[in-house]
């Protein structure tokens, strides 16, 4: 039975081919192990464990001995040294043990009581394997057997599981003697083989050396694009990956899968000439396999040579080529228009709106229309990444967030029912994202947290989850942003570090952490106060988004008091955001036009600015811009002189700032409060007036408030500030000691930090 | 003699040279009779013991040609299809230890020398490959097998450059042959003309040579005649008569193919190059079926045999079979990587299949092999006038009229595209260009189109109220059938301005002012500006 199950494999490799015996001895093994089973007597247990051991055995790759040793011994190690014994019979006699193992072996046809009875798995397989060993030639009889002890020989000469029986390891240096002419000879080889190893460096390093059969290359190939799509980092490095494919191409040249594989990992690398070149290679290989049908129609090469087209299209469009990508997208969707492939046709559509967004212009029709056609076609996929990119859309253009939030809800019931589960993780991204951008940042870290905690539908193939993808990501990237605005540097740098593990700089999706990165270094610099550490921030930022750098341009020079230059900037940057209706920049530049207002004391000219742009935020529902708006909008109108006003305004925006905004809001909007405060309160600096004491006090409440927040970023600045009023504060109640007491802290502050502070009154 | 140990040193290994070849003479002439017979296992083993360098290398020789002779029965019966790249020359690697070691000894002369290389070329070895083969021609310069393989691993003139070869007369036949190989074909044919004149005036071999170069220039006629005068030299030579066919083929001289089809049958008919010629013949009597059957019979005699895939490619276009098309012109990159007609095959097969855009990179490809070939360009072009690209399009145009246009075709393009996109000035500028280069080309053309040139010329001439001009054209027009009536109207509607304009009209001034508003009369260099 033993010998069944090596047979079987054989075949099994193969089945299409003649014969079917591409590297046959691999697979003796298995059918060994079927005549041990049935020849020895085997535990229940043991026996159970092996018949399900058959199926794996002879669908999977190819294992070389030693592994498969191990696995049967796992299941019952009296098996696997039966089989041990029965391969070292074979390998170490001479052909005619071989021919003997093949005709004792219980045909099929004859066998009615066991597991090879003919329709069985194990039967048909048996089958297989006998009538494609009865059909080779003697000479490749022979040819079998030699290669049947180079797997059995190759398995021992380098003895690396450390279990070499001793009883083999002397039986084959007895042979040796006797099947090799003269032991000279042999050691000679031996010896002729070292210098060989030393230059030959390049195909004896790799992982498998010499070429794979069918089987194996297929799994090899079937699980390297498995990681590259889930898991990058576990996947071979691109150059040892292109090594490999170079190696498999050469010794089997029509192995087209492999010019994928060899594409998607140009891809990789950013090579656009080897990509292209391997991507249009696949395709003329697919076309000669996909001879069968001449058809235009689903099947035949028709159609590969429509997705041939839609995939130049994309290769270009990842590479930023647009133009190319449209000329091939209206080429793959004219050959598709003539051959009516609807399914292709849609495809092509959801091709060309990704297109016109990259592109930066309105895509909505075209998106609508793919969506209708896409549902109509029933494609649940493609229908619902329209919807998921409409939803994007919508969100920028501020669409009202309940319609939003439904299309979000629908697509997810519909991802559900189809299992879509990298449509799913989208989606959760995506909304992370809309939560945050309109400032519910509890929310938006609820969504990530069920992202990253969820565990996905993918099967989980090879060990690894699927968890490269962009949604992962911009997940990450958020929570990076979430825990930086709360003052956790600590948590943010082993995000980032997470981050930098799972997506490698040179990879698809790396830019974003970078950005992400870069922002919260800045903003910790100018929280900090240290301006000259976050202008050299401001070139990188500007290298992986030119708008998000000139705002940050403008940023440092406002603070360094370039004022004139700043405004340019905001200017310029104001005029091109309204251009690409960007609202969230369009509101963050108003903000900042109106602070460089403050600073040349025109308190009434900024107002309008503010106004507007809080009708922007409202009208776009970005909540946290709009409380940022109204803090502003106080702080104008307390420096107007209308305290009980600004004091008004701002009890609207608390509430929101204190829930979700960062720590930095929270501690200015409480200082901004306690100012207004003690504004209300009559409390003038230098003068002993009538200071309402209630108020004062509830003043003071607020300051030191604002105080633990501010120390929390360590933002001396605004410390500073805020011990200077407590300071007066105290003094003006009287309560001397304290007074002193924030006065001292104000002046080791002040010396701490040596730049002259602004006028307290000069900023929010 | 005792006091010049040294000298006796020569002269005593001379004579155990000597000695060595006599010993081995038994031997050495019993394994060669085997070696004659391919008997070459036994032919090795009758050599194992001998010491001379004779015997050494027929020995390894013998163990080589046997590997390659076992490689090729197994491939025959191998296990399955996926060992078809696996079968490999077992005793490569054996030889190769083996004289690697003679090799640092230094106990290699040129033959064992170049048996070696060979050996490192088939491991796929070609750096150290080189090395040895030029350590080998050194040590024997008149072997010009070495010669030729080291030819096969030069890829481009630096390399080339960069080998440090022996100064010897045979030199010159290898650059010659390289400055063929690598397309310099000037440099080729004026090492060549050289070589006449120092003495080998009646070598076919050179005039083979010198005939496949021009081939190589597409200069037909010279090559034509080069070969008519090889054939009489030489009847009974099957070796480049491919190229001969394809050039009979190219002119479509019927009668002259089949004869040389039918005498290389008589001499060889299991030689590639029989099967190619016939290929040739069939295909130039539109039997496509047949022609395939052909080349594939060429490809099982060579499966290296490159113009064979190339050609069955072809073959398979006539008949619309593009996917076994597209299959043959890939079997045929994969032999050559920079055979250019493969490419441009490859990249016709998908402008018929309608992807324009996708035979771009396969057209580029094909012209980057090319850089001066017209067709590539003119190819490269209709794609882009194809996905609208016009400026592409008129680089490309105007870049392979630059570069000599074969098929004069391109300026005709590029009027058309300038009559398209209404720039009238450029276009007539094109007509003319083109109706010259015809004229100038002597020969008349199936294709031409003087006449759509005359017409719009006449046309233009007109507009602009250039008459004489005009008149001209029109006159010529009437000369092809095509156009005549419309350049006889043109000439009535000419005659009929001239008589108004000499009646004096009214308006005196009117037609002055127009003559005054100086014409565009395009220069050349105007044409200059889209040149890339």
């Amino acid at each position: 039975m033993d010998q069944l199950h090596r047979f079987f494999s054989y075949c099994s490799e193969n089945p299409k081919v003649n014969g079917g015996f591409s590297s046959p001895e691999e697979r003796r093994h298995d059918t060994t192990l079927l005549y041990e089973m049935t020849a020895s007597k085997i535990t229940l247990p043991e026996r159970r464990r092996l018949n399900k051991l058959i199926l794996p055995l002879q669908q999977g790759p190819d294992l070389t001995l030693g592994q498969f040793l191990k696995t049967v011994e796992e299941c019952c190690p009296q098996t696997a040294y039966a089989v041990k014994l029965r391969l070292h019979e074979m390998a170490d006699g001479e052909l005619k043990d071989m021919e003997y193992f093949f005709s004792t072996l219980p045909t099929p046809f004859t066998a009615f009581d066991t597991e090879a009875y003919k329709t069985s798995v194990v039967g048909l397989f048996m089958r297989h394997m006998l009538l494609a060993y009865n059909k080779l030639s003697f000479s490749q009889v022979y040819k079998l057997y030699k290669s049947l002890q180079h797997y059995y020989h190759s398995h021992y000469a380098k003895p690396m599981d450390g279990q070499v029986p001793a009883l083999v390891a002397d039986d084959s240096e007895m042979d040796l003697t006797s099947i090799e002419d003269t032991v000279g000879d042999r050691v000679d080889k031996e010896e002729l083989d070292t210098p060989l190893h030393e230059s030959e460096l390049r195909s004896d390093n790799t992982p498998s050396r010499g070429p794979l059969s069918q089987k194996q290359a297929e799994y090899f190939l079937a699980r390297q694009a498995y990681l590259l799509k889930n898991d990058e980092n576990k996947a071979l490095k691109p150059a040892a990956l292109q090594e490999e494919l170079n190696n498999m191409l050469k010794f089997n040249p029509d192995f087209a899968e492999a010019h994928y594989l060899n594409y998607l990992n140009s891809m990789r690398v950013q090579d656009i000439f080897l990509s292209a070149h391997s991507l249009l290679h696949y395709f003329d290989r697919l076309i000669l396999s996909g001879n069968d049908g001449k058809s235009n129609g689903d099947e035949g090469y028709g159609r590969s040579l429509r997705y041939a087209a839609l995939n130049l299209a994309s290769l270009h469009c990842r590479f930023g080529h647009y133009q190319q990508a449209d000329l091939a997208l209206q080429e793959a969707i004219r050959i598709a228009q003539e051959s009516n492939d609807h399914v292709c046709l849609q495809h092509c559509l959801s091709w060309l709106y990704t297109l016109e967004q990259m592109k930066g212009s309105d895509s909505t029709v075209l998106t609508e229309d793919s969506v209708k056609m896409a549902a109509h076609f029933c494609l649940p996929y493609l229908a619902s990444l329209g919807i998921q990119s409409l939803v994007q859309q919508g969100a920028t253009q501020g669409k009202t967030a309940h319609k939003l939030m439904d299309a979000l809800k629908d697509t997810d019931i519909l991802h559900w029912k189809h299992s879509l589960s990298e449509l799913i993780e989208i989606s959760l991204a995506q909304t992370t994202s809309i939560w945050r951008m309109y400032g519910k940042s509890t929310m938006s870290l609820q969504q990530a947290q069920l992202l990253l905690n969820m565990s996905s539908l993918e099967p989980v193939n090879f060990g690894v989850q699927q968890n490269n993808t962009e949604a992962f990501a911009v997940v990450l990237c958020h929570l990076a942003e979430l825990h930086a605005e709360q003052g956790l540097y600590g948590a943010v740098s082993e995000i980032i570090q997470h981050l930098k593990e799972q997506f490698p700089p040179h990879t698809q999706h790396a830019k974003l952490w970078m950005l992400c990165d870069l922002k919260i270094q800045f903003e910790r610099h100018m929280n900090e106060g240290k301006y000259h550490l976050a202008e050299p921030l401001v070139t990188a930022i500007t290298a992986l988004n030119q708008l998000e750098g000139l705002y940050r341009k403008a940023q440092v020079l406002k603070a360094v008091n370039r004022s004139t230059e700043a405004y340019h900037i905001l200017q310029q940057l104001q005029a091109r955001c309204e251009k690409t209706k960007c609202t969230e920049m369009v509101i963050r530049v108003m903000l900042s036009t109106a602070e460089l207002h403050w600073e040349s004391s025109g308190f009434s000219t900024a107002l309008p600015v503010l106004l507007q742009a809080l009708a922007l935020a409202r009208q776009h529902h970005l909540q946290s811009l709009a409380s940022e708006t109204i803090l502003h909008l106080a702080f104008t109108q307390l420096m107007l002189g209308v305290p009980e006003q600004a004091l008004n305004v701002l009890h609207e925006a608390v509430e929101p700032i204190l829930a979700h905004r960062a720590v930095m809001d929270k501690g200015c909007a409480m200082l901004l409060a306690a100012r207004c405060q003690m504004a209300v309160a009559g409390f003038k600096p230098n003068r002993q007036g009538q200071a309402d004491l209630r108020l004062a006090a509830s003043a003071l409440d607020t300051l030191n408030e604002a105080a633990a927040y501010f120390s929390q970023l360590n933002c001396k600045e605004r410390l500073r500030d805020v011990h200077y009023l407590q300071a007066q504060l105290h003094r003006s109640l009287g309560q001397i000691l304290e007074s002193n007491k924030s006065a001292m802290l104000f002046r080791l502050l002040d010396q701490e930090l040596q730049s002259p502070a602004p006028p307290v009154s000069m900023r929010l | 003699m005792a006091m010049f140990p040294g000298l006796n040193v020569p002269a005593n290994s001379g004579s155990d040279h000597e000695m060595e070849d006599a010993q081995d003479l038994d031997a050495l002439t019993l394994a060669k009779s085997y070696f004659d017979l391919k008997e070459y296992d036994r032919a090795a083993y009758f050599l194992k013991g001998c010491r001379s360098q004779k015997a050494y290398f027929l020995y390894m020789y013998s163990r080589y040609l046997s590997g390659e002779k076992k490689k090729d029965d197994e491939t025959v019966d191998s296990l399955g299809p996926l060992e078809k790249g696996q079968v490999r020359n077992e005793a490569l690697r054996e030889l190769r230890v083996e004289l690697s070691k003679k090799h640092t000894a230094g106990e290699l002369d040129g033959f064992t020398l170049y048996l070696y290389g060979v050996v490192l070329r088939k491991l796929d070895l070609p750096k150290e490959a080189v090395d040895v083969f030029v350590e080998g021609i050194h040590a024997l310069p008149l072997h010009w097998g070495a010669w030729l393989e080291l030819s096969n691993l030069v890829t481009n003139i630096e390399m080339l450059k960069s080998l440090s070869l022996p100064d010897c007369w045979i030199k010159d036949f290898f650059m010659a042959h390289m400055y063929t190989e690598l397309q310099m074909i000037k440099e080729a044919l004026q090492k060549y003309q050289n070589l006449i004149e120092a003495g080998f005036s009646k070598s076919t071999y050179i005039i083979s040579q010198i005939a496949v170069a021009y081939h190589n220039i597409r200069d037909i006629d010279q090559a034509l005649a080069l070969f008519n005068e090889l054939r009489e030299q030489d009847p009974y030579r099957i070796d480049n008569m491919d190229t001969f066919s394809n050039l009979l083929y190219v002119k479509s001289m019927k009668p002259e193919l089949s004869y040389l089809a039918h005498n290389l049958v008589e001499i060889d008919k299991y030689r590639v190059e029989t099967c190619c010629v016939i290929g040739n013949y069939y295909s130039l009597r539109s039997q496509h079926e047949k022609a395939a059957l052909y080349f594939q019979r060429a490809l099982k005699l060579n499966p290296r045999c490159l113009g064979a895939w190339t050609l069955m490619g072809h073959e398979y276009m006539e008949m619309k079979n593009t996917s076994a098309a597209i299959q043959a012109y890939r079997h045929a990159i994969e032999v050559n990587k920079r055979d250019y007609r493969a490419w441009y095959g490859l990249g016709q097969t998908y402008e018929i299949l309608k992807m324009p855009f996708y035979c771009l990179y396969y057209y580029r490809k094909a012209h980057q092999l090319r850089p001066n070939d017209s067709r590539m360009l003119v190819a490269l072009g209709e794609s882009y006038e194809k996905l609208s690209q016009q400026a592409e399009a008129k680089k490309c145009y105007w870049r392979a009229y630059s570069v000599g246009d074969v098929e004069k075709m391109a300026l005709l393009k590029l009027a058309k595209l300038h009559e398209q996109l209404n720039e009238s000035d450029d276009a007539a500028q094109c007509y003319m260009l083109y109706i010259q280069d015809i004229f100038s080309c002597g020969e008349q053309l199936e294709h031409a189109e003087v006449s759509t040139a005359l017409r719009y010329l006449g046309q233009y001439y007109f507009k602009n109220k250039l008459y004489d001009e005009a008149s001209l054209c029109a006159q010529r027009c009437c000369d092809y059938n095509d156009a005549r009536e419309e350049g006889k109207a043109l000439l009535r509607q000419i005659s009929q301005v001239r008589d108004q304009i000499e009646t004096p009209s009214a308006d005196l001034f009117a037609p002055l002012s127009n003559n005054n508003t100086p014409v565009r009369r395009v220069s050349p260099l105007n044409l200059i500006s889209f040149t890339p």
